[in-house]
């Protein structure tokens, strides 16, 4: 049986027998239960399967017979074209996004304390405000336990920018926050 | 001379010198013993010289003058009660003689006239005649008509219905907005959709004052898990909510704010592509808010339903086009509430949780977790349609009849012209989509000469409200060819005949024969007195057949349109030109002195009007009723406002009046007593006019020029009685003013939103107010201010101390009551003003009507067995 692993557009190409499988960076995974909701949105997508998913980094490895899945596509367009299907199939909750460079052990991870709604999609809102952000890499928010976590490059951003973003979409946030 | 002078104005021969002679006998010796001392040269109090005043009855303005005097001595406000009076023989000798000569004079003076002139319809007349003749119930067109004018009360007179090249221009626009609706362009059908929205589904704005805390998304009758109500922070993004499904998961919407001038909730996910008839299905419930928990309501709340006119990009004209109806919402049990009606193109519903309390929670601190009270949910909105029981639908089959419809092939039709369709845009964000293009279809014909003759024979009649000569036809014909020379299709060729025929004389006005009515023009006359529309296909029958004049066929017709559901269309119209219903939102109360108005009320005030007239007549009860009732129509709101308990819930219903009540008959009505008010005070003046003009058929003159008004204090120092005294003691003012003012003294008793009252708002001075039954959320800054004396005089010396009093004072007269309804009906339904020489007619009307026991449906009925009516 061969196996053999390529890289693609910043996310792994693994093939077997079956469909090869790829890494990609996930956007919208603020919360652990979001796992299931991939799941779900990945049902409407038929060829496309979650082999597994590293929640901490926001990485998945997902496989699908890019031939088939996205027929006609360029290998440095199909990111893009999966980004494309998934944001439609659960509207524009997830996202694909090629892999963050910066290696994990040089990421920083912070946490910022936040009150208000006990709501999921207002924890989107939030999560939305900090993953956008330049030298983010993965974002958590549950307004349930009052927090924001995400993984930063601290060469790109810090804690004090996350904790404007957040404030300026009207965010409560107490008067301390972990570094 | 007695004899002499009449002949002399038959004969149209009067020399002035005889005009100006002194007043024959016997009603010279009358004026002479009991009218020149105060109306001669030297005294002419009232402005009125008796021993000037020509005996010319040819002269309008003299032949007015002597009415006028008339009609005071024969009332018997003249000779004045302090006076010497005159022996019965003499009074009744003068009387006689008087009105002798007026009839003479006027019934010469009308002999050779028309009476009713030609009119066109008004524009509620033409919308319900293009609404019954194609089956179309709500077609809208009256809105895009220029306004009607107004002339003895009622827009059915000709001297208001000028017509000016822009109602041309609008008749042209509206019969081709009517046929393009009528015409059937496609093989079958609209596909039938149905779809369950919520009132915040897709976000938008209902969305958007939810996240702010004007309303909570529920689940199971209680606030929603997955969307908690707004708290001391706001949710974040509505986009990020709408993209989560927050507001597309089955929950019920419940608001705590009523539509405002910042606030218009409606389903937005329903926006009308093909005009038709919908099945509308919702269900409600009302709770009891408490910062975050749901309880139990107070009561049984009501929510409105209106159709809402989108326009431009979808954005606009959010605020209601009209009520469907106000439905209830009991506390914590979902009903559901299910009505067709006609939807047009780009209509959709907007919802109002009408019965609370102007509240706004919006982004205030807090929010919905900060808020106790009520709320008002709905679950869903069910809407499905359009719904065609035939196809092609009966506005095309009245037009094309059985015809095929056939698709168009451009190939098959060499040198022709294609019918054109026009684009239909759907805007805002419906999600309910166009069926998919089925291709050119249109009716077709083998024989289209052949065909179009029949179809115009068949149309026109029916239009035109009577049989059409076969040249009138011809005309048509002529037209239908020449389209088809010009290369027409059959449905453009027929569609231009069409739309001159909707355009034309026949069908915008109302023709009639000179003298008395055939049966055509009665049955016309009929419908559009107690329908506001053209014949149906029974009247239509009996007048062919000849038997519509007949008394008792015509007495059958009266009763069945009474009983139909069109006949509301006369209550409305009707009540809306007599008591003045149209100007119910003339004017918004001040919110300071009556925070508790809401436009709730004041529909409910116009369907308690309109239900009362329809008691009265449904029941047959008598003119007093007029004025005096152990009874009202009420609803929640409205015996709420009237302070009478046992009532819940939206619908209109009899209701037993407490033997103390102030309520009862028209005058004491929320509505009359609204329209007669200016938003802040009431004045006796306008009120008494009204009473006067309106119920008793006595309007008083307009005052003299330059007369000042009463400015209103509402700073509470003084009274409007004691600010009108002054005025009332000026010997010019005085005589008018004793007859005006006492109806409006005793309506003193209420204020401009109907509420009874022991003392006047204020906004200055005061004592503080005692909440009553104004809602707990609402504020209250009006002080209570000086005492209301609702007491006074009437000019014949009896007196009343209150409403109740006046009340039974005014009902005395129930001949003057019957009289003056006898009038306005009549004037409404013949489309003219009454003459002097029509007295004798309509005096006949009233009689017959008390032989048989007063009842106002009796009325109707002897008006129409009338000549009055009968007669052109």
């Amino acid at each position: 049986m061969l196996s053999a692993t390529l890289m693609l557009d910043g996310g792994s190409l693994c093939a077997d027998e079956a469909a090869p499988t790829f890494k990609h960076r996930v956007t919208g995974l603020f919360s652990p239960d979001r796992e299931q909701d991939l799941r779900g949105v990945l049902e409407q997508l038929p060829g496309i399967t979650l082999q597994s998913l590293d929640y901490a980094h926001a990485e998945a490895v997902f496989q699908y017979d890019p031939a088939v899945v996205f027929k006609g596509t360029k290998p440095e367009d199909i990111a893009k074209r999966f980004d494309e299907k998934i944001r439609a199939a659960s509207s524009n909750t997830f996202g694909i996004q090629p892999l963050y460079l910066v290696p994990h052990d040089q990421l920083k991870s912070v946490e910022i304390a936040v009150v208000g709604l006990d709501c999921k999609a207002c924890s989107l809102a939030a999560y939305e405000t900090v993953a956008k952000i330049e030298g983010v890499t993965q974002a958590t928010a549950s307004f349930r336990e009052g927090k924001v976590t995400a993984l930063i490059d601290p060469a790109r951003t810090n804690q004090a920018a996350l904790e404007k973003a957040l404030k300026k979409k009207q965010v409560s946030i107490p008067s301390t926050s972990k570094p | 001379m007695r004899l002499q002078l009449p002949l002399c104005l038959l004969a149209g021969t009067t020399l002035p010198a005889l005009l100006h002679a002194a007043a024959p006998a016997p009603l010279g010796a009358f004026l002479e013993s009991h009218c020149h001392e105060c109306h001669d040269a030297d005294v002419h109090k009232g402005d009125l010289d008796l021993t000037a005043l020509a005996m010319d009855f040819n002269r309008p303005e003299t032949f007015a003058r002597w009415v006028k005097v008339f009609d005071r001595v024969q009332s018997g406000e003249m000779p004045p009660a302090k006076k010497a009076r005159p022996s019965l023989k003499q009074m009744e000798g003068a009387q006689l003689w008087l009105k002798e000569q007026l009839l003479t004079a006027d019934r010469t003076h009308l002999q050779n006239l028309a009476r009713t002139g030609v009119r066109r319809l008004t524009r509620a007349e033409y919308e319900n005649t293009v609404r019954d003749l194609f089956d179309m119930p709500g077609i809208a067109l009256a809105g895009e008509l220029p306004a009607d004018g107004s002339a003895h009360g009622f827009d059915k007179n000709s001297d208001a219905l000028d017509i000016s090249h822009v109602n041309l221009a609008k008749y042209l626009e509206a019969a081709d907005h009517t046929l393009d609706l009528a015409i059937a362009t496609r093989p079958e059908p609209p596909t039938v959709q149905k779809r369950r929205i919520s009132l915040a589904n897709r976000g938008g704005f209902v969305a958007h004052i939810i996240m702010n805390g004007d309303g909570v998304l529920l689940k199971d009758k209680k606030p929603d898990p997955d969307f908690p109500p707004a708290g001391e922070q706001a949710h974040l993004d509505q986009g990020a909510h709408e993209r989560m499904g927050s507001f597309t998961n089955g929950s019920s919407v419940g608001l705590f704010r009523h539509e405002d001038e910042s606030v218009s909730p409606y389903f937005m996910e329903h926006v009308t592509i093909y005009p038709g008839l919908y099945r509308l299905r919702t269900s409600l419930w009302s709770f009891q808010w408490d910062k975050g928990v749901v309880l139990p309501a107070p009561g049984t709340g009501a929510a409105r339903l209106s159709v809402v006119q989108l326009t431009g990009d979808g954005r606009g004209g959010q605020h209601p086009s009209y009520v469907l109806g106000y439905y209830d919402a009991p506390s914590m049990d979902s009903q559901v509430h299910e009505l067709t009606t006609w939807l047009n193109h780009n209509e959709i519903i907007g919802f109002n949780p009408a019965s609370l309390a102007p509240v706004a929670i919006y982004s205030r601190k807090g929010r919905a977790m900060a808020f106790t009270g009520p709320g008002i949910a709905v679950d869903w909105l069910e809407v499905e349609g359009p719904i065609h029981p035939q196809w092609p639908p009966a506005a095309h089959q009245v037009l094309f009849d059985n015809l095929p419809l056939t698709e168009w092939i451009p190939a098959e039709h060499e040198g022709k012209r294609a019918p054109v369709r026009k684009k239909i845009r759907q805007i805002g964000a419906g999600m309910n989509r166009p069926d998919a293009d089925k291709g050119l279809w249109t009716v077709s014909s083998k024989d289209p000469l052949q065909d179009a003759d029949r179809l115009l024979a068949r149309f026109l009649p029916k239009a035109f409200r009577r049989p059409v000569e076969p040249e009138v036809r011809q005309e048509y014909l002529a037209r239908v060819e020449a389209r088809l020379k010009a290369g027409d299709s059959f449905e453009s060729a027929m569609r231009y005949a069409y739309q001159a025929a909707l355009c034309s004389p026949d069908f915008v006005y109302l023709l009639e024969p000179p003298g008395p009515l055939d049966d055509f023009a009665t049955a016309s006359r009929l419908s559009y007195f107690l329908w506001n529309s053209q014949p149906d296909d029974r009247l239509r029958e009996l007048a062919s057949k000849g038997q519509l004049r007949q008394p008792e066929v015509l007495r059958k017709e009266v009763e069945r349109l009474i009983q139909s559901p069109r006949f509301e269309r006369f209550i409305e119209d009707f009540t809306g030109q007599w008591l003045k219903l149209r100007s119910i939102a003339a004017n918004d109360p001040d919110k300071k002195l009556y925070p508790e108005f809401s436009p709730y009320l004041q529909d409910c005030m116009v369907a308690e009007t309109r239900s009362y007239f329809h008691e009265l007549i449904r029941s047959n009860l008598d003119a007093g009723h007029l004025v005096k009732s152990d009874f009202a129509m009420l609803n929640q709101k409205l015996a709420t406002h009237y302070g009478i308990p046992g009532v819940t819930g939206t619908q209109m219903r009899k209701v037993a009046l407490p033997a103390d009540s102030p309520r009862g008959g028209f005058l004491t009505q929320a509505a009359i007593l609204k329209v007669t008010a200016n938003g802040t005070t009431t004045s006796p003046v306008p009120r008494g006019a009204f009473v006067m003009a309106r119920l008793l058929g006595q309007p008083p003159d307009p005052p003299p020029p330059n007369t000042p008004a009463v400015e209103p204090d509402v700073r509470g120092a003084s009274t409007i009685r004691e600010q009108l005294d002054k005025h009332r003691h000026e010997t010019s003012c005085a005589s008018c003013h004793a007859r005006i003012d006492p109806p409006g003294f005793a309506l003193e008793a209420f204020d401009v939103i109907g509420g009874f009252r022991s003392r006047y708002r204020s906004i200055g001075e005061g004592d503080n107010a005692p909440r009553g039954a104004i809602d707990p959320l609402i504020g209250i800054s009006f002080k209570l201010g000086p005492a209301v004396d609702a007491s006074g005089e009437l000019p014949d010396g009896r007196k009343f101390q209150d409403i109740r009093e006046f009340q039974s004072l005014l009902v005395t007269q129930k001949d003057l009551l019957l009289r003056n309804l006898a009038q306005q009906l009549a004037i409404y339904a013949t489309g003219r003003d009454l003459a002097f020489s029509d007295r004798p007619a309509l005096e006949l009307i009233v009689q017959r009507t008390q032989a048989q026991g007063g009842g106002i449906r009796t009325l109707l009925h002897e008006l129409v067995q009338s000549p009055l009516f009968q007669t052109r």
